[in-house]
């Protein structure tokens, strides 16, 4: 592990930016493109808890691009219509973010979001966590090579839609 | 018009089976003598597979509405349900969701129960009421029977043997745990709907193949089977021939979809045990929704996921991508359930009845055996609702 240069970690923060833009503007291919072209890249969102025990399953399991793709296809195509649509506001905050020996960086954030449901207009707090990353850096631009939402919520206030 | 309840004398119940009054749903003192006649009556309640706690020491916690239990797996192998409160002052014994530990201790005086639920010490015991005994407080515990490694629990004395209580369902509950219930725990989803108990039990097989795009983008449907429901208490269980779908190009990864032969008859098969449990085996995905009321308008439902125990790694590994991606609360199948339950519930403010129509072929009787995208399966256990809480059906 070794430390980033501000200019590394000002790119860390324009991935971030980018992904809560996506997200809370509904973009989802501008959220697939915040993941890396790898095959493997990944988006998993699990709850804490059963991150402790060992618990596998999650409440989404994009361990690859084509699930990723998958999940866009979900939301923008085969749900389109059924749910009650929501905005959210995605607030984050690195902690830490250290380069790892294969030149890929690891970072943990904090995150909470809040989500703004159209049928009634109340803002509620959905989740709050910790982002866990690998990101790979390429010259200036950054791009997660997984992402790991790991929610301090045991149980969720209601069914989710979009990633967090 | 003595002893009957408001509610009862308020609420006109209608002549026709498939009519059900939607004020049902938001009554407040309905509700309240809801959790006293049902989830305190004399109903069994399941709370969890002894998979979930599969060494001595295990513990989880849980609620029956407003009722706090904690199943721990004893030194012995055996898994109890406790009332999660000290046998001395009630005060909440366990705090975690699951853990495990060899002993309980209440934090208040220090009162120490060990993995069986015995009282093994309490401070200042000389200075106790004469003849005080430890045997005589164990933590308290609920009736409680299993099936297949599913453990459930009823408050009341009256209630009937797990066995009359199932009937017919105890095949299908057992046919859906694997044949024979030996399950390895993968994992939860937890989640609230903002909906009333009585339509989270309420999902019925008209719907899926309207509401669920993914039955149609995906060209698939099932094929034969057979759907009933109990005489007693109007459980009901759809279980189809699963017809693999053609391969799609819809999605990308079809391992969501696929299923993979574990030597048992390619079925779905889903079970709607009264008054909350669902249990199903869809795919490859073995689920238990253990589901409680939170208040009238909110339920808790905690969606676990098993393997079987003969399971290669390969197929867990299918099982927790499938489990996760496939059917719950953000599944590719199921998603439309839970925005169906929270906008049923918002329609359900509205005056007058619900109605259901699918499969009824005379609204002045019942029938408990129905096809597959019928809705009619749904009413024998709204007759069986009728009538534990009182209501009295108007006269045809």
């Amino acid at each position: 592990m070794s430390k980033l240069s501000l200019e590394e970690l000002a790119s860390l923060d324009v991935l971030q930016a980018a992904y809560i833009s996506a997200l809370d503007g509904k973009a989802m291919k501008a959220w697939l493109d915040t993941f890396d072209d790898d095959p493997d890249a990944s988006y998993i969102c699990t709850a804490r808890n059963d991150v402790e025990c060992g618990l596998k399953v999650a409440m989404m399991l994009d361990d690859c691009r084509d699930r990723l793709i998958d999940r866009c296809t979900f939301i923008e195509d085969i749900w389109a219509g059924t749910f009650q649509d929501y905005r959210t506001r995605h607030f984050s905050q690195r902690v830490t973010a250290e380069r790892r020996e294969d030149g890929s960086v690891a970072m943990s954030s904090n995150f909470s979001v809040i989500f703004t449901p159209d049928d009634t207009g109340l803002p509620q707090q959905l989740a709050t966590g910790t982002y866990e990353d690998i990101i790979r850096m390429d010259g200036g631009r950054c791009r997660f090579l997984s992402r790991t939402a790991v929610t301090d919520n045991s149980v969720l206030p209601r069914y989710l839609v979009f990633p967090l | 018009m003595t002893g009957q309840e408001a509610y009862q004398r308020d609420i006109v119940w209608p002549a026709n089976y498939n009519e059900i009054p939607k004020e049902i749903f938001v009554r407040q003192d309905l509700y309240q003598a809801e959790i006293n006649r049902i989830f305190r009556g004399p109903e069994w309640h399941p709370v969890a597979h002894e998979s979930e706690v599969p060494l001595p020491g295990d513990f989880k916690t849980c609620n029956l509405a407003d009722v706090p239990l904690l199943i721990i797996r004893g030194e012995d192998g055996k898994v109890r349900a406790f009332y999660n409160a000290c046998s001395h002052r009630s005060n909440q014994i366990e705090v975690k969701p699951s853990g495990n530990r060899t002993e309980f201790e209440c934090p208040y005086h220090r009162w120490l129960f060990n993995s069986a639920g015995e009282l093994v010490g309490c401070p200042n015991q000389r200075e106790f009421t004469p003849g005080f005994d430890k045997k005589d407080y164990p933590l308290a515990q609920p009736r409680q029977e299993s099936l297949g490694g599913l453990l459930f629990v009823t408050l009341s004395p009256e209630t009937d043997s797990l066995d009359d209580f199932l009937q017919e369902a105890k095949t299908s509950l057992m046919d859906i745990m694997g044949g024979d219930g030996r399950l390895r725990l993968i994992g939860y989803h937890r989640v609230r709907y903002l909906t009333n108990w009585k339509a989270y039990s309420d999902n019925d097989g008209y719907h899926p193949p309207l509401l669920h795009q993914a039955f149609t983008m995906l060209n698939w449907q099932g094929g034969a089977g057979r759907q009933y429901a109990t005489t007693g208490r109007g459980h009901y269980c759809i279980d189809t021939e699963l017809t693999v779908p053609k391969p799609t190009s819809v999605i990308r990864d079809t391992s969501v979809i696929e299923f993979r032969d574990e030597g048992r008859p390619k079925r779905s098969s889903v079970l709607a045990l009264f008054p909350m449990l669902v249990a199903s085996n869809y795919l490859n995905v073995i689920s238990i929704r253990f589901a409680t009321p939170v208040a009238i308008d909110e339920v808790e439902v905690n969606y676990a996921y098993f393997a079987h125990q003969d399971d290669d790694e390969e197929m867990v590994r299918h099982r927790i991508r499938q489990s996760s991606n496939a059917i719950g609360p953000s599944g590719l199948i199921s998603m439309e359930d839970a925005s169906v339950f929270h906008r049923v519930h918002i329609g359900n403010r509205t005056p007058g009845k619900a109605v259901f129509q699918k499969g009824v072929t005379d609204p002045s009787r019942l029938s408990f055996e129905f096809r597959q995208n019928d809705e009619s399966g749904n009413l024998p256990h709204w007759e069986y609702y009728r009538a534990a809480m009182g209501f009295r059906r108007t006269a045809a």
